[in-house]
């Protein structure tokens, strides 16, 4: 009988105890929404303020499309601007929020769909939403990482990759962990992972330009292969993308003097996302001179993406936002560039040029623009970078091509800057091609820092 | 008598009938009384051992027990600290038997302590505890059993200040984590609330201070723990009932007290604010302009002549506010308490039911009144099986009372002006400028409008604001034994307690008509007038339910053989507190016919006031929290050769507020302790000492906080930009590190009986390090959660402390003389902190804690004062090093960390109390005075930002700074127009303000009178108790020389009150 007692009363603790997990589980507050269903994260992933809107310009910032007045430089509020100008020395990045803490924020959203995901089971009744909601979260990671590591890592480099630090690939919501830079291979492996399961998940077409869509997906392993410097795998996924998505605007339909003539969720627009940069706003950031000259007076995209302030200084006005955000999303027109470039180093002059000619086509005051024709690759290949560089300004991309190129005999690039009389220069792969990453990162986690 | 109450009145009464029908005449029990051998006095908590075994009882507060024994029983030992042990032999027939005990030198005070999980002998116990028994709760009066703990146990300090907490034991252990003790009533936490507790169904309270006595409480007993016992129904004793009266009159608090800026001077400040053309006439919301400035307006459009005007203002120099609040407002408050109780019990059952009324009526005329009755029962249906239960109602009622001083605020926030009238000569209520300007209350919406005056002195009784709760609590503890020496229980918990609010608004009421007349819309061109808000009465309606289960189970294991004797419990727990709540409104609602009106909640309506295009509010909310706890503990006692005692306990918590890794991977909470009984020793042969005991401990304890949550939570916004879907962002961030906050606690004590009993008690030393309390810890923005800091489990504290408390008997024969000495130090240092800045500005005011590395957690931290300008009178400080007015720098960063004064802690660190008994023959006087010293508050002061904005004023105005020299014998500024607000901030939080709060307070005085029937035969009952108390009698000394009462320095402090009453026993 007491033997009995004891036995019932122990599987009776055995099994309240086994239960304790969920009992344990209950949410304290029930005001507190806690993610259950696709749709909660779906909402997560729909929140374009933190997804979309703003993405890293410090690239940007770095880059040699426009210049600053001395005065208008001195003027910037945080000494983290006038540095990025500079490639500074001194890291004083200490703004919060910023860039670098605002693609993390990304990251972490999209971690938590994909740890919340986990546990919801997938079916045949629920199988769109959840594939949808994943693909997007891979996309959205992919999209951050490649943004980061773009931006705080050296160019990629396939003999050199696999021991240079990258960025910290953080995979889970635990805040606790401690960042750890990856190596610039796993970073890059991870990106491609990721898209690649994007690509998987996602629908053809998105409701909108600001949810991942599989073109999408087929762009940012094109854009991530072509910062890899892997033609071919570039090469096939703009095409891939340009399946799906190869509208043109036509640029004669434009209005030149409106003061954002290319509206946002335009037709070349594949997946919309936005920047913004104190020293890149346009009010004060100048084209630079040698850029703006290259223009012909028939390109239309001389005055479509450039405001005559009047004083011989222009500033960008060809946000594919449609107002003074930069867009750093994916659109058709980078596609096109991709492709091309991939077919003349392949080459493969002629299709490289049909791809170049059919956008410029859309480019140029009608009837006026000539197709380029020549039968050497290389020289194709020239003249599709020297458009890249003409069709793609302030779009987080050119950090991207100096970094690129700079790995490429012959197309290396020293850029200068000057500032009352003081003459900052960047030599090609100089390690500042690496912004620094955050001081209060590096503080708190004991990273390595980005050599100036 | 509420139909609610009827109910579980019935229910209780059911029970106790079911109950006592199950007494059946089976088994040996005897019984008897402990008595003292010297007057006749029962001695409650005698142990009763039968020889040999393990199982024992102890006598209950009339010296009565009951004993279940085998027949082949020979002799009983009966213990009492303080008493001679005695075996007697004993044969069934004798029972009841009465026995006498001799005192003994060796006295240690209490015998038993209760841990909410176990009752301990004091022999085995090495931790610190405090045990408040029947006599001294009882030595105070009041509804709150949780008060009566003032000035009568050491480490125990009550606190009146908002910005900490109100009740420590033993000193606060953490930063932002919840600060006050766990309350245990009846073995379990208690999550009701406290005033649902009748102090007179109490039998004592057990304080848990350190991490051997309070470590079985696991993670939330950092803070100590209170164990509340309430009194039981036993077996085998007398049917007895119990009567207790009491009354307490509340004086009046005097108003006078107040540091209210003269009437007159503050008319001068406005009259010259007024010729500098300080007040803007054409507010967006009419705010309101004071009589005066009204006056002053008129005056000035030439609307009353320039005499009239003059007349009127002098007549309001003379009127004090403070007068009619003291005639109209205040009264002095008057409480009546009443309980009866009924017990017996015999041999398989036995019984305590309880019934008591308190009705209070405070000086702002606030009602509260409470039912409560308890039924505690006792059933043996088996020799090896023990069930206690007890269930209790109560049921109470708050009822708001009229505003006090200060209370009476306008939308803006500004005070009352001093020259306020609330009634005219002839006392009949006049109304008060509050929000808006008199003359758009006097001309708004052509008479469309309901009156938009406010009358203070009627107001309130058109405003019904009520709380009513009605708490059940039931507790079930089935215990059975199942070999020799192990006993298994479970018991279970179960609370509901439901709070139900309701505020009428009728429709006279000033909310009702000014939120009509907001409303109001009027079509000037058609004339047609819509009234959004109806008239009428506005009536919210608010209820709270809390569904406490508890259940435990436990194995308790005792062995005694000559030399060892062992002592092991171990258990599993859990518990589950669920709150739920909903609130709503209802507009022009007729409390007559229940009929009510719809309004629009959807749609904006134009505010007559703002013009603003606003909603109706809604007041519909809803809330639902829930906590879980699974806990599993052990706790072992091993004494050897009746002088070494070493205890342990161990405890894990799992909860649904805990991060997974928390739950997972946490190390328990655990302690451990040795006592030494060095009296007992062979070799110890001390007369002077003859009882010595060391005790030492060490162990952790922990603090959960409630209010935090270990998942990722969302909130839904609508209408992302371009894409217009519902989107969500993360409010807040799942840490699976985020645990209890950890104190450590190691305490040394030691326990002295001296000669004869004539002085006795115990000291305590302690060092109490609390680590991984909550704070704010900075974030790597690579984890990516938009924020620069966390709160995670980072910060750390250390505190050392001591606990006196001693007894002296200097007179002890037919006059009696005791003294009861308690004091405490506690000093808690900030160890680790992060984000300190150093910013000295940040730490100055009344933000909370900003603690500073090395200085007590409530420090008072100060500018550094160089006194007033001889030219100016502007109060001067110190930027680098050299006097300056420069405030702008002082403010914003000139001012250091390192540069300000630490003038020392804002809490007492040295505090206790000295008690003072007398008895002679049948009468009993008790005096209380306690003590708080080496601490510091900030005195108030005149503010000429507040005054002009506020109308916030100081009666130091008129010793301000007028004239060089001036500044020879005052600190308060030069009056400074335009104002500047940093100046005023630099004075008020600099160290001129600074006083020592050290001060000795008369905290009570008692006088009983008892006579019993030993002492007069014709006496119709067994014991009666006549007392009359004086509590809050009023400070005795005070290191400051402004008259100022440290603990109210700038309110109103509550007047002394007298209680009379009678306890009778039958």
């Amino acid at each position: 009988m007491k033997l009995k007692i004891i036995l019932y009363g122990g599987i009776l603790v055995i099994i309240t105890c086994s239960a304790c997990k969920k009992y344990l589980d209950a949410k304290s507050n029930k005001s507190l929404v806690i993610a259950t269903k696709i749709s909660d994260y779906q909402a997560l992933l729909d929140n374009n303020t933190i997804m979309n809107r703003v993405s890293p310009s410090n690239g940007e910032g770095s880059a040699d499309n426009y210049y600053l007045n001395y005065s208008d430089w001195d003027a910037l509020y945080n000494d983290a601007y006038k540095n990025i100008y500079v490639w500074g020395d001194e890291i004083t990045y200490d703004l919060f929020p910023n860039d670098w803490g605002q693609a993390y924020d990304q990251v972490y959203f999209c971690n938590n769909v994909l740890e919340g995901l986990d546990v919801i089971q997938k079916d045949s009744s629920n199988a769109n939403e959840w594939d949808n909601a994943e693909g997007s979260a891979f996309f959205f990671r992919a999209n951050a990482f490649l943004k980061l590591v773009l931006t705080w890592a050296n160019a990629y480099d396939s003999a050199t990759a696999g021991k240079e630090p990258g960025i910290p690939l953080r995979l889970n919501t635990d805040f606790n962990e401690v960042s750890v830079r990856a190596t610039i291979q796993d970073c890059y492996n991870q990106v491609l992972n990721d898209a690649e399961q994007a690509v998987n998940l996602l629908p053809v077409n998105a409701l909108f330009a600001t949810r991942p869509s599989k073109a999408a997906a087929y762009g940012l392993i094109a854009r991530t292969c072509l910062a890899m410097r892997n033609y071919t795998r570039a090469g096939l996924y703009a095409d891939s993308c340009l399946q799906l998505n190869h509208t043109l605007i036509d640029y004669n339909t434009l209005n030149t003097a409106a003061s954002y003539p290319i509206a946002i969720f335009n037709a070349e627009m594949i997946f919309y996302a936005g920047a913004f940069g104190a020293e890149l706003s346009n009010s004060i950031a100048n084209i630079d001179t040698v850029l703006l000259a290259s223009y012909s007076d028939s390109d239309l995209r001389k005055t479509i993406f450039f405001k005559d302030r009047g004083n011989g200084t222009f500033g960008f006005k060809g946000s594919y936002n449609g107002n003074n955000s930069l867009f750093t999303g994916i659109a058709v027109d980078e596609m096109y560039l991709i492709r091309a470039e991939c077919y003349a180093r392949e080459n493969n002059a002629a299709s490289a040029l049909n791809d170049l000619n059919t956008l410029l086509q859309n480019r140029w005051k009608k009837g006026t623009y000539i197709p380029y024709e020549t039968n050497d690759a290389q020289q194709a290949l020239n003249r599709v970078l020297e458009e890249r560089r003409k069709e793609l300004p302030f779009r987080d991309l050119r950090w991207m091509d100096l970094k690129r190129l700079n790995k490429e005999p012959g197309r290396q690039v020293t850029i200068t800057r000057l500032l009352n009389g003081a003459v900052y220069t960047l030599p090609p792969n100089d390690p500042r091609y690496a912004l620094p990453i955050p001081a209060t990162v590096i503080e708190l986690t004991g990273m390595q820092q980005n050599p100036r | 008598m509420h139909l609610k109450f009827i109910q579980p009145c019935l229910a209780v009464l059911i029970l106790t009938f079911f109950v006592s029908t199950l007494q059946a005449q089976t088994g040996n029990t005897i019984t008897g009384y402990i008595l003292s051998a010297k007057d006749k006095s029962p001695i409650p908590g005698a142990t009763i051992q039968p020889g040999g075994r393990n199982a024992m009882v102890i006598t209950d507060d009339k010296g009565r027990f009951a004993l279940t024994v085998p027949d082949t029983l020979s002799g009983i030992t009966i213990k009492h600290e303080g008493y001679v042990t005695q075996s007697i032999r004993i044969n069934n027939n004798d029972s009841p038997l009465y026995i006498l005990m001799e005192e003994n030198v060796n006295v240690l005070g209490d015998v038993t302590v209760s841990t909410g999980y176990e009752i301990i002998p004091k022999e085995r116990v090495t931790g610190s505890f405090t045990q408040v028994n029947n006599k001294q709760l009882n030595e105070q009066a009041g509804s709150n059993i949780i008060n009566r703990l003032k000035g009568v146990a050491s480490s125990v300090l009550f606190d009146n200040s908002e910005s900490r907490p109100s009740l420590t034991i033993r000193g606060i252990s953490t930063y932002e984590g919840p600060s006050a003790p766990l309350i245990v009533v009846d073995n379990f936490p208690y999550d009701g609330d406290i005033n649902n507790i009748n102090p007179n169904d109490v039998e004592s309270i057990t304080l848990l201070k350190d991490a051997a006595a309070a470590s079985i409480w696991g993670t939330r007993a950092g803070n100590g723990v209170i164990v509340i016992t309430t009194k039981k129904g036993s077996l085998n004793q007398p049917f007895s009932i119990q009567l207790n009266a009491g009354v307490t009159l509340i004086n009046k608090p005097g108003l006078s007290y107040l540091p209210q800026m003269s009437s007159s001077d503050f008319i001068d400040v406005e009259s010259y604010l007024f010729n500098q053309g300080f007040y803007n006439e054409n507010t967006y919301n009419h705010a309101a302009l004071s009589p005066v400035v009204e006056l002053l307006i008129k005056k000035r459009d030439g609307l009353i002549t320039p005499a009239d005007a003059d007349a009127q203002i002098n007549a309001l120099k003379q009127v004090d506010v403070r007068n009619d609040f003291d005639k109209y407002i205040y009264r002095a408050g008057f409480n009546q308490q009443y309980a009866v109780n009924i017990s017996g019990g015999g041999n398989t059952a036995g019984y305590y039911l309880s019934a008591g009324y308190d009705k209070n009526v405070n000086e702002l005329d606030a009602g509260y009144s409470r039912i409560h009755i308890q039924s505690q029962t006792v059933l043996k249906p088996m020799r090896n099986l023990q069930v206690n239960a007890s269930l209790g109602y109560t049921n109470s009622m708050n009822e708001a009372g009229r505003p006090g001083y200060g209370e009476i605020t306008t939308i803006t926030g500004n005070a009352l002006y001093p020259y306020a009238q609330l009634a005219d000569a002839k006392g009949n209520p006049l109304p008060l400028i509050k929000d808006y300007r008199e003359t758009f209350v006097d001309t708004a919406g052509e008479g469309h409008f309901l009156d938009w005056h406010y009358y203070p002195l009627q107001d309130y009784t058109h405003v019904n604001a009520t709380t009513g709760t009605a708490d059940i609590l039931a507790n079930i503890a089935i215990e059975y034994k199942i070999v020799k020496g192990l006993t298994a229980s479970l018991q279970y918990a179960y609370e509901r307690q439901q709070v139900t609010g309701k505020t009428l608004y009728d429709a006279e009421s000033y909310y009702a008509r000014d939120l009509v007349n907001q409303f109001t819309q009027i079509d000037y061109g058609s004339g047609a007038v819509y009234y959004p808000v109806p008239k009428g009465s506005i009536l919210d309606l608010s209820d709270n339910l809390l569904l406490s289960n508890n259940v435990r189970a436990q194995l308790n294991y005792g062995y005694r053989n000559n030399k060892n004797e062992l002592h092991i419990l171990a258990g599993w727990e859990t518990r589950q507190s669920h709150t739920t709540g909903n609130s709503y409104r209802t507009y022009g609602y007729d409390d007559d016919v229940l009929s009510f009106t719809n309004v629009d909640l959807v749609n904006p309506y134009t505010s007559y006031i703002t013009g603003f295009g606003s909603y109706i509010p809604s007041g519909n909310s809803f809330s639902d929290n829930l906590n879980r706890f699974v806990s599993v503990y052990g706790n072992g006692a091993y004494t050897f050769n009746d002088r070494y005692v070493l205890t342990g306990s161990i405890r894990k918590d799992a909860s649904n507020l805990f991060g997974v890794n928390s739950n997972d991977k946490g190390i328990p909470l655990w302690s451990a302790g040795a006592g030494w009984t060095v009296s007992k020793e062979p070799f110890y042969h001390s007369s002077l000492v003859p009882s010595l005991k060391l005790r030492f401990s060490y162990g952790y304890s922990g603090n959960a906080d409630l209010s935090r949550s270990a998942v990722t939570t969302l909130s839904y916004i609508s209408n992302a930009r371009y894409t217009n879907l519902t989107y969500a962002n993360i409010t807040q961030f799942a840490n699976p590190d985020l645990g209890w906050e950890i104190t450590k606690i190691i305490n040394t004590g030691v326990d002295v009986g001296f000669k004869n009993g004539i002085a006795g008690g115990s000291i305590d030393y302690y060092i109490k390090q609390g680590s991984n309390l909550f704070g704010p810890a900075p974030l790597d923005q690579t984890t990516g959660l938009q924020r620069a800091t966390i709160t995670k489990n980072v910060a750390d504290m250390l505190a050392h402390g001591v606990d006196v408390d001693m007894y002296i008997k200097p007179l002890d024969r037919r006059f009696k003389w005791n003294i009861h000495l308690l004091f405490s130090y506690n000093l808690g240092k900030v160890t680790n902190y992060f984000l300190e800045d150093s910013n000295g500005a940040d730490y100055v005011g009344n933000f909370g804690i900003a603690p500073v590395k090395g200085k007590p957690v409530f420090s008072l931290m100060s500018f550094k004062w160089a006194g007033l300008s001889h030219d100016t009178g502007d109060p001067q400080g110190y930027v680098d090093g050299k006097v300056s007015t420069d405030y702008d720098a002082i403010f914003n960063g000139g001012t250091k960390l390192t540069d300000l004064d630490y003038n020392g802690p804002s809490v007492p660190p040295y505090f206790g109390a000295l008690h003072n008994g007398f008895s002679w023959k049948n009468f009993e006087l008790d005096i209380n005075i306690t003590y708080r010293f080496g601490y510091y508050f900030r005195k108030s002061s005149t503010n000429y930002s507040a005054l002009f904005y506020g109308w916030y004023g100081n009666k130091d105005y008129a010793d301000r700074w007028q004239k060089p020299g001036d500044e020879a014998h005052t600190n308060v500024p030069s009056f400074l127009y335009p104002d500047n607000y940093n100046r005023d901030n630099f004075y008020i939080n600099s160290s001129a303000l600074v006083e020592k709060a050290d001060n000795i307070r008369l905290e009570y005085i008692n006088l009983n009178y008892t006579i019993n029937k030993a002492s007069l035969k014709q006496l119709p009952l067994q014991n009666l108790r006549l007392y009359c108390y004086i509590n809050n009698a009023g400070i005795l000394w005070r290191a400051n020389k402004d008259g100022l009462d440290p603990d109210y320095p700038s309110s109103l402090k509550p007047g002394a009150n007298f209680t009379f009453g009678l306890t009778a026993t039958f």
